[in-house]
């Protein structure tokens, strides 16, 4: 049995606890319902620690600061919710440009725009992964309780460090705000990755020519090594390149995350793994959806949930292996439809129509619900 | 190449791209007399955004983040808190800086954080070939101007006074020497400082503002047009001949971002030592 | 006695913008025939006796392409 302590905190609380656990020493925010708890929470607890909790006059300039403080050495991380995370999205394309290592949290709330502050959603699915302008790509996790609002940071400070990308922690109301039982390990049983520096002499080092599995190693500022970081498609010394430098700068840096998925891609499977009816969830309503698997086992119906944990890169292999055998498959998101064209594109077996359940307007899914729409929809 | 270029520019990226007779060069050049003089360079950090200004940075062979337009101040904040003891100098424009970045600008010089703002002035958007900014003066035809500006320009030295920066220059590319000293002072300066260039820009300022694309012409004209005037509750009369006031306007000690924050941290974890909670 | 021993300017960077003409206080440079390896018209030194060795040139060549070597001492004026 694992050691360690377990706390009752909120979501939010234990994001930014695993932060700090994690090595975050920059956090760089701006106070957004339902977010906000995580910049108050680090901003008493990272001058504990040495660190540097800032509130920025905006979410464009929380980020850029974030990246800044990447390269100067530092694991940084931002949180905010919708409207702030469409701000995000020119410091996000940054990140991935620099290839800064940086933790990003959206606790997902109503949209579009101002939307509804207060209530649950899941409705930038998409603008996780494609809301920056240009080819990329990143990797984002989908928490579904407090535990993992715990387990997903420490995990993406280390896939940052890992894959020098910014990774997404796609949280909703929900989960931000709910209030449970947090199992916080030991500290030295907390694995952390840090990012490779180079060792070389600094008139022999390049600074995106590609290390191991296509990650150039990342210098710190004020080393010797006087590095050229642009924002521009780059060649392999930093200059702005040419087409053919640009072409393989762009697809390297979707190639390091995207051949390397095996690393961390995560889907669980809840309920009967044979069952021929399986939902599909990502985040908060995976909860609702094991409350209806547990109602409908004891109704005598089988049923699976699928947990997709990495949304992006979509995990295809996984998904489809989870969804095997199932004639009946219903994808539940509280969104008009954005993880089933996923789920449509991976499946791709003309009998099986991919069903959506999909519950807007802020109001969290009952699991009764997931039944009753398995009978009213067969 | 002069022996300063030598030392202090980025080879492998040379030649400048900067058109013939470009203010920039000549900022590149005293920026690097400056940290050579002060002996500052392995402390050196630059960050920049997007304009030909911002190649400036590029150039010096220090560590450099160009980021996105008008958020090279955010970057350098990022750079400054991991590690107080860089000195960080950010090279912007004046669309760069006080147009899209000038919220950043605003913050930045109320924080009064240790780090120094080179503004590269040419009054123009010159990169994407002569669009008007928010120093281009009244009247003035631009490629988005062509019936002439119907908006004042801003003054990014009353900006930054107004917002609390601890030392405020502008100078120009016609003054090198007098530039070199002042940037030494604002770098050594402990506190935000802002150093206006105003800088010519032969091929749109000259030719689409001034009526010349010729260097020399460009030049002499930022040499006839910038008067001395560091008092500025006279800065009115100077501007009201058509001249920009240049010279070292301010420079005071208060207290710094940087400085507050450590200061902080160590209040608090004594707290805490103590039982207490701040 | 001071004066310039040489003024070295670089070809590799030289774009003919001839701002070290306009400001020589000694009428050291005037345009000359030759092109830079950027294919612009290269400045000349036609009066090396002339130099004083104050630096302008140098000083304000926006690509750092000038350097002037003083003959005093042998050593170049930075």
């Amino acid at each position: 049995m694992k050691k360690g302590r377990i706390k009752v905190m909120l979501g939010n609380e234990a994001c930014a606890e695993a932060a700090i656990l994690a090595g975050c020493r920059f956090y760089g925010g701006y106070p957004i319902t339902p977010a906000t708890e995580i910049l108050e929470t680090l901003s008493r607890r990272l001058p504990l620690v040495d660190g540097l909790c800032m509130q920025f006059e905006d979410e464009i300039a929380a980020l850029v600061a974030v990246v800044g403080a990447s390269w100067g050495g530092t694991k940084a991380m931002t949180a905010t919710s919708g409207p702030g995370f469409c701000l995000m999205q020119e410091g996000i394309g940054l990140a991935v440009a620099v290839e800064a290592p940086c933790v990003i949290v959206n606790v997902q709330r109503g949209g579009p725009c101002s939307g509804q502050s207060t209530s649950t959603a899941q409705g930038d699915l998409y603008q996780a992964r494609y809301g920056s302008n240009g080819d990329y790509s990143l990797i984002c996790l989908a928490p579904s309780d407090a535990q993992e609002m715990f387990d997903h940071t420490i995990k993406a400070f280390n896939l940052a460090e890992r894959f020098r990308i910014p990774v997404i922690i796609l949280s909703d109301e929900v989960v931000g705000h709910i209030r449970e039982k947090v199992f916080i390990p030991e500290t030295k049983d907390i694995k952390l990755v840090e990012r490779k520096a180079p060792t070389c002499d600094p008139k022999d080092f390049i600074v995106f020519k590609p290390d191991e599995n296509e990650i150039p190693l990342m210098p710190n500022f004020n080393t010797g090594y006087r590095t050229p970081v642009i924002s521009q498609a780059k060649s392999l010394n930093g200059n702005r390149g040419n087409a053919k430098e640009a072409d393989d700068n762009i697809r390297r840096i979707v190639r390091k995350i995207e051949d390397y998925m095996d690393e961390f891609a995560d889907v669980q499977v809840y309920g009967d793994p044979k069952a021929e009816t399986a939902f599909v969830t990502f985040g908060s309503v995976c909860r609702a959806a094991r409350s209806a698997v547990d109602m409908g086992k004891e109704k005598g119906i089988a049923l699976r949930s699928v947990e997709v944990k990495t949304v992006w890169p979509f995990p295809d292999k996984l998904v489809r292996n989870a969804l095997a055998g199932a004639k009946r498959i219903v994808v539940a998101e509280m969104n008009l439809g954005m993880i089933q064209r996923e789920v449509e594109r991976v499946v791709r077996q003309p009998e099986i129509k991919i069903e959506l359940f999909s519950k807007i307007g802020g109001i969290y899914p009952q699991p009764q619900e997931f039944l009753r729409f398995l009978e009213e929809k067969r | 190449m002069n022996p300063i270029g030598e030392k202090y520019l980025r080879k492998a990226f040379l030649p400048f791209i900067f058109c013939p007779g470009c203010g920039d060069g000549m900022i590149v050049q005293a920026l690097a007399r400056a940290v050579d003089e002060l002996g500052v360079r392995d402390d050196l950090a630059l960050t920049a955004g997007i304009g030909c200004s911002a190649w400036i940075a590029v150039y010096t062979h220090a560590d450099v983040l160009k980021v996105l337009h008008g958020r090279a101040i955010p970057a350098a904040i990022g750079l400054k808190a991991t590690k107080p003891s860089r000195k960080i100098v950010t090279i912007t424009g004046d669309g760069d800086c006080l147009a899209i970045g000038g919220n950043h600008l605003l913050h930045a010089c109320r924080r009064n954080i240790d780090m120094t703002v080179v503004m590269v002035n040419n009054q123009i958007y010159a990169m994407t070939g002569g669009q008007v900014a928010p120093s281009t003066p009244f009247t003035g035809k631009t490629q988005t101007t062509p019936y002439g500006n119907v908006e004042k320009k801003l003054d990014g030295c009353r900006v930054a006074i107004a917002c609390g920066a601890t030392f405020v220059s502008r100078w120009s590319t016609a003054h090198p020497k007098q530039l070199i000293k002042t940037l030494k002072k604002a770098i050594s300066h402990k506190g935000f400082s802002y150093v206006e260039i105003i800088s010519q820009c032969p091929v749109q300022t000259g030719r689409y503002l001034l009526g010349s694309g010729s260097p020399q012409f460009n030049l002499q004209w930022i040499k006839d047009h910038c008067v001395k005037q560091e008092d500025p509750a006279k800065w009115p009369e100077v501007e009201a001949q058509g001249n920009i006031p240049i010279g070292d306007f301010l420079q005071t000690e208060q207290p710094e971002f940087m400085e507050e924050v450590v200061k902080m941290n160590q209040r608090v974890k004594e707290a805490q030592a103590k039982g207490g909670d701040r | 006695m001071k004066g310039a021993e040489k003024i070295d300017i670089d070809r590799r960077y030289c774009k003919g913008c001839m701002l070290c003409k306009y400001v020589c206080p000694s009428d050291v440079y005037e345009l000359g025939q030759e092109r830079s390896d950027l294919d612009y018209l290269m400045p000349r030194v036609a009066k090396i006796e002339n130099c004083k060795v104050c630096g302008l040139c140098e000083l304000h060549c926006p690509d750092m392409a000038l350097t002037v070597i003083g003959r005093e001492k042998g050593k170049e004026k930075a």
